[in-house]
């Protein structure tokens, strides 16, 4: 609503607004950054995500070791539960056999099922 | 049939001794050579925390051995003798041969294309050094 206040004013920020908007529907969000001058996006979302790479990929990881606990540890939740790869990064693949490696850590109590308080 | 390779762990209460730790990997290496089949390693983890309590322990004593067999029913027998044996609280056995052969697979496949890729950035290097001499 207050996009279209604006929009007379300052004809290039609304310019802006529309590229950017690109997938979504029109008018769906987006809508106060209109108002304001081209720049860094306000709004819900204004801070840059650091890109997360899969720390496996990385280290060229073929085989995921299901009897190193200090490795699989850091993709698991304080409680034992695994981490989602939107959390870590991980790729589909390597959250594939991240996941059996950790149930099989689990089973053999090098990991928690859930860890006591 | 292709032999296939297993993962054998087994946890024994901290408090035994471990000349019965010895005997009992001896005995099971025994019935390991039995069915013709190859004990590749053993490694003893010794005492290591356990992640939750297993009949009520908190610590155990970890042996890792690795199998080389194609006999599916000399499991069975193992797993029969480490759930009679009553030092031993867990165990768990894994094959693994084919996540092995992937790993080759793919390790193949990298180092092959690592291999291919110098060749793409030499011709890249002398072109760098032609401009150093021009420079100079």
């Amino acid at each position: 609503m207050a996009d279209e206040t604006h929009a007379p004013q300052q004809h290039a920020p609304s310019h802006h607004s529309s590229s950017h908007s690109g997938g979504r529907p029109p008018g769906a969000g987006g809508g106060p950054a209109g108002s304001r001058p081209p720049g860094p996006r306000r709004g819900k979302r204004n801070y840059v995500r650091k890109k997360k790479v899969c720390r496996f990929c990385v280290d060229k990881v073929d085989l995921i070791d299901y009897k190193k606990p200090e490795i699989l540890q850091s993709f698991v939740q304080e409680r034992g539960k695994i981490l989602p790869r939107r959390m870590t990064g991980t790729c589909a693949r390597h959250q594939r056999w991240l996941t059996i490696a950790i149930k099989r850590a689990q089973n053999i109590a090098l990991l928690p099922f859930a860890s006591e308080l | 049939m292709e032999e296939r390779l297993y993962d054998l762990i087994f946890i024994c209460r901290p408090d035994t001794p471990e000349t019965e730790i010895d005997k009992l990997i001896a005995t099971l290496t025994h019935a390991v050579e039995e069915k013709q089949s190859k004990v590749e390693k053993v490694e003893k983890w010794g005492t290591r925390r356990l992640a939750y309590r297993v009949k009520k322990l908190r610590e155990g004593f970890y042996v890792y051995m690795v199998l080389r067999s194609n006999h599916g029913e000399l499991f069975k027998e193992l797993e029969r003798r480490l759930r009679v044996t009553d030092a031993v609280v867990k165990y768990l056995t894994v094959r693994l041969d084919e996540e092995i052969k992937r790993q080759e697979k793919l390790s193949k496949r990298r180092e092959k294309r690592n291999a291919r890729r110098p060749r793409k950035t030499a011709p890249a290097a002398p072109g760098a050094e032609q401009a150093a001499t021009a420079a100079g």
